[in-house]
């Protein structure tokens, strides 16, 4: 089977679990020339086969796993893949990106995506070696963690390693936010893909394969991909690089966000932690880290294996923490005591949760417990803030669904719902989704970036660090030298909208291609132009000669993500967020005072995209720009277009 | 030259130190792409190792000074340079596999039913320029034994320095 355009294996396979079949098809021209790979054709399929009549746990529902044009190959960092869902969590689009080794061995294994549909009628689980695919018995993984299932799995087929994504006990046990795991240690996170996985039954998927990936212009490609490693190892930012991602990870961030009052403490409550330093990035190094590790082929290297040697929690061991899960886990549950923060992580990774929407559960139920929520006698234990050992307590309650873990695995908006008495006040969530650890009214623009999220309260959609670390000639050489001041202004809401626009189609082409974050959002280095430069040398497709191309096919990926929400009857009104960032003034620190100016952001947001201000709702006529005319139809159909 | 001297004066090699290796394959990948022109790792002359919690170590040719690559051999396809290289003369090679089961540290491979192993890259291997951590070297035995000793020394030094009670 030949495809046009290289890059790409050009097979996509698609798995019936229902009636217990796998095809093999080819990849559709147009889905590399109008969406580029990985999140982008996903959308498209997904947007295609999901109506919104279809439950995220449903049968019907599709998992997605994806990768893009340049994943496995010599460009750096290569090692991500995307999983693509309708969200148990939220009821929206849904997308987790990933890490490690499992996306490059899918496409050697023979295949750019893999869209999973139906439901097994017991547990199963899938395996591709080298081309081959066969549906398989998982009663023995059933009931498995993550390290346990991909050392069975490993174990069965013997070398070269299968590469084995996987769910652990709380994807099975349908947790909402349930995440899938891949090389025992990244995650697949955010919006509750391992609980879709689970609800089909599907416990793993295991890839291995000797396929070559191959680029159209070879040697433009790897010139390319050497520069590229000469950016990110060398010179200014290279140092930069070396000296925060390549020696302490995502962890660095921990003493820079409390610096700018960004670090999400006590349930978000404010912006600064005292005890910081007692989470921070010298005392992992120091006293925890054994061994740095990385995903595929990558030049910065911000992967580390921490070790907790004495304690009550002797012995724990897991990769990281990531910077998120120090907050979601520690500062945001008032939680200085560093191995119980490793322990929960350890254990998230074992279970198979995100570790982010975990945290935001127990900071929900602490501040419930708190104001008199919840009591010690219907919880069975108390719930006070900065108690580790109740971070360590609930994570196991909430992975196997016992007691108030119960209420907690359904996410905090649900959560709230069900025990009511004003708690939805305290569940910091967007559209359903727990937020992230930042905090806009500190850094302005990462209020729109959660609002405006099309997954819910995420960073990874929009965040800018140009405002955040204020590189202002990076913003005067994209936004223009009058705009720079306005733009590095972390305090000002002006030109937010533009900002988080162009940074949410920048990472619509990261997350295609598909490549990692670090490079665009933080050094903000690589950008179209970079990205048509590959793109073309790798797939051949003249479009993305233009870098005009490429970012009309940015905005298009965008589009097609929120016509999937808007179909769902999302519109302005949801596009907000908590009251504590709307309403609460922030305590402490460099944004004291201050709250998310939210609405003149939002305006300049969809302004800047073509929206209409006043619904949120896209126009036809934008859609037509971008060639989405047939998905302007189905808006239509749905009354969520607006019809100019 | 008298043989003696030869076995003094051995080849280069790629080195791995456990310590700095990460585990990323980047020299998978670019070994590949430098000999085949595709990215493929079962492509590479060089393999990367993980173990379970934190090893991560890379393998490649040693450059055997009396390499059992080429004694196991039947047909003489391997062959020592005059430069000291192991090198696969292809035509001659039958796809036997018995060079791969002779090597200790599976550094040599068969791919598309040739035995292929690292060539250094004519003395600039692609995998050591692009290890993003330098875990990969090219280095002399001579280097890695005194380096040895040195962080021997250092090790004797500190635990010296412990016992009486001095510090840094």
């Amino acid at each position: 089977m030949t495809f046009d355009y290289k890059g790409y294996t050009g097979r996509y396979l698609r798995v019936d679990l229902s009636r217990g079949k796998a095809v093999e098809l080819k990849m559709e021209k147009w889905w590399a020339r109008y969406y580029i790979g990985g999140s982008g054709i996903a959308a498209r399929i997904l947007f295609d086969e999901v109506p919104p009549t279809i439950e995220p746990l449903s049968p019907e529902n599709r998992l997605i796993f994806a990768t893009g044009p340049i994943t496995g190959t010599v460009y750096p960092p290569s090692g991500r893949w995307t999983a693509v869902t309708k969200s148990p969590l939220t009821g929206i689009w849904g997308e987790a990106n990933s890490g490690g080794y499992f996306g490059p061995e899918l496409k050697f294994s023979g295949f750019d995506l893999i869209v999973v549909q139906g439901r097994a009628p017991k547990p199963t689980y899938l395996t591709i070696d080298d081309g081959e695919v066969e549906l398989r018995s998982a009663e023995h993984l059933w009931g498995k963690n993550t390290n346990e299932t991909t050392t069975i799995i490993e174990e069965e087929f013997g070398e070269p390693k299968m590469r084995v994504a996987c769910i652990g006990q709380a994807g099975e046990n349908l947790v909402r936010f349930a995440c899938i795991m891949n090389d025992r240690d990244r995650a697949a996170g955010r919006t509750g893909v391992g609980a879709v996985m689970g609800s089909k039954n599907l416990k793993a998927i295991a890839v291995r394969g000797d396929l070559n990936i191959e680029v159209a212009d070879f040697d433009k490609f790897f010139e390319l991909a050497e520069d590229a490693y000469r950016r990110y190892t060398t010179g200014e930012w290279g140092k930069a690089c070396r000296e925060s991602l390549g020696t302490y990870g995502t962890t660095g961030l921990v003493d820079w966000e409390n610096e700018i009052g960004r670090l999400p403490t006590k349930g978000h409550s404010t912006g600064v932690f005292e005890r910081a330093g007692e989470v921070g990035p010298k005392r992992i190094r120091d006293e925890f880290r054994i061994h740095r590790r990385s995903c595929m082929n990558c030049a910065i290297q911000c992967k580390y294996v921490s070790f907790v040697r004495g304690g009550k929690y002797a012995n724990t061991i897991c990769s990281g923490p990531e910077y998120e899960t120090i907050v979601s886990l520690g500062t945001n549950c008032l939680n200085a005591d560093l191995p119980s923060i490793l322990h929960a992580n350890m254990l998230c990774n074992l279970y198979g949760l995100d570790t982010i929407s975990c945290g935001g559960a127990i900071s929900f139920a602490m501040e419930c417990f708190e104001r008199g929520a919840l009591s010690e006698e219907e919880v069975g234990m108390p719930l006070r803030w900065g108690d580790g050992d109740t971070v360590v307590k609930l994570t196991h309650m909430i992975a196997k669904r016992e007691g108030i873990g119960a209420i907690l695995a359904e996410g905090v908006r649900r959560a709230s719902q069900i025990i009511g008495r004003g708690s939805e006040k305290w569940a910091i969530h967007v559209k359903g989704l727990e937020v992230s650890g930042q905090d806009g009214r500190s850094h302005q623009s990462v209020g729109l970036t959660h609002a405006i999220s099309v997954i819910g309260g995420a960073h990874l959609r929009a965040l800018s660090s140009i405002d955040e670390l204020g590189y202002m000639d990076i913003a005067a050489q994209r936004f223009g030298e009058d705009k720079a001041k306005a733009i590095c202004d972390r305090l000002s809401t002006e030109m937010k909208g533009v900002l988080v626009k162009d940074v949410e189609d920048l990472y619509a082409i990261v997350d295609s291609l598909l490549t990692c974050k670090y490079g665009t959002m933080w050094p903000p280095m690589f950008y179209f132009d970079d990205y048509a430069k590959v793109l073309h040398a790798a797939t051949g497709i003249e479009d993305f000669s233009k870098p005009g191309e490429v970012r009309l096919a940015a905005e298009r990926i965008v589009n097609v993500k929120r016509a999937f929400n808007s179909r769902l009857g999302l519109s302005r009104k949801d596009d907000t967020l908590p009251e504590r960032f709307l309403k609460e003034p922030m305590p402490a620190g460099p944004g004291k005072g201050k709250v998310v100016e939210l609405e003149p952001m939002l305006n300049d947001y969809y302004a800047a995209r073509n929206w209409d201000f006043a619904t949120g709702l896209q126009k036809r006529s934008e859609l037509t720009r971008l060639g989405l005319e047939d998905i302007a139809e189905v808006l239509e159909k749905n009354n969520a277009l607006i019809l100019d | 030259m008298p043989s003696f001297i030869r076995e003094v004066e051995n080849l280069p090699y790629v080195y791995c130190s456990p310590d700095l290796c990460t585990g990323c394959r980047a020299c998978e990948l670019v070994c590949s792409a430098v000999h085949e022109k595709v990215f493929n790792p079962r492509r590479s002359r060089i393999r990367v190792v993980r173990e379970e919690p934190a090893i991560d170590v890379a393998f490649t040719c040693h450059q055997c000074t009396n390499a059992p690559c080429i004694t196991a051999c039947p047909t003489g396809a391997i062959i020592e340079l005059p430069s000291g290289l192991v090198s696969v003369d292809e035509s001659r090679c039958i796809g036997c596999s018995l060079c791969v089961e002779a090597c200790p540290f599976g550094a040599i491979y068969l791919i598309d039913g040739v035995a292929k192993k690292c060539d250094l890259c004519a003395g600039d291997p692609a995998c050591v320029k692009r290890c993003p951590t330098n875990a990969l070297r090219i280095v002399y035995p001579e280097q890695i034994s005194a380096e040895k000793r040195r962080d021997r020394a250092t090790a004797i030094a500190r635990s010296k320095m412990e016992k009486s009670g001095v510090t840094e």
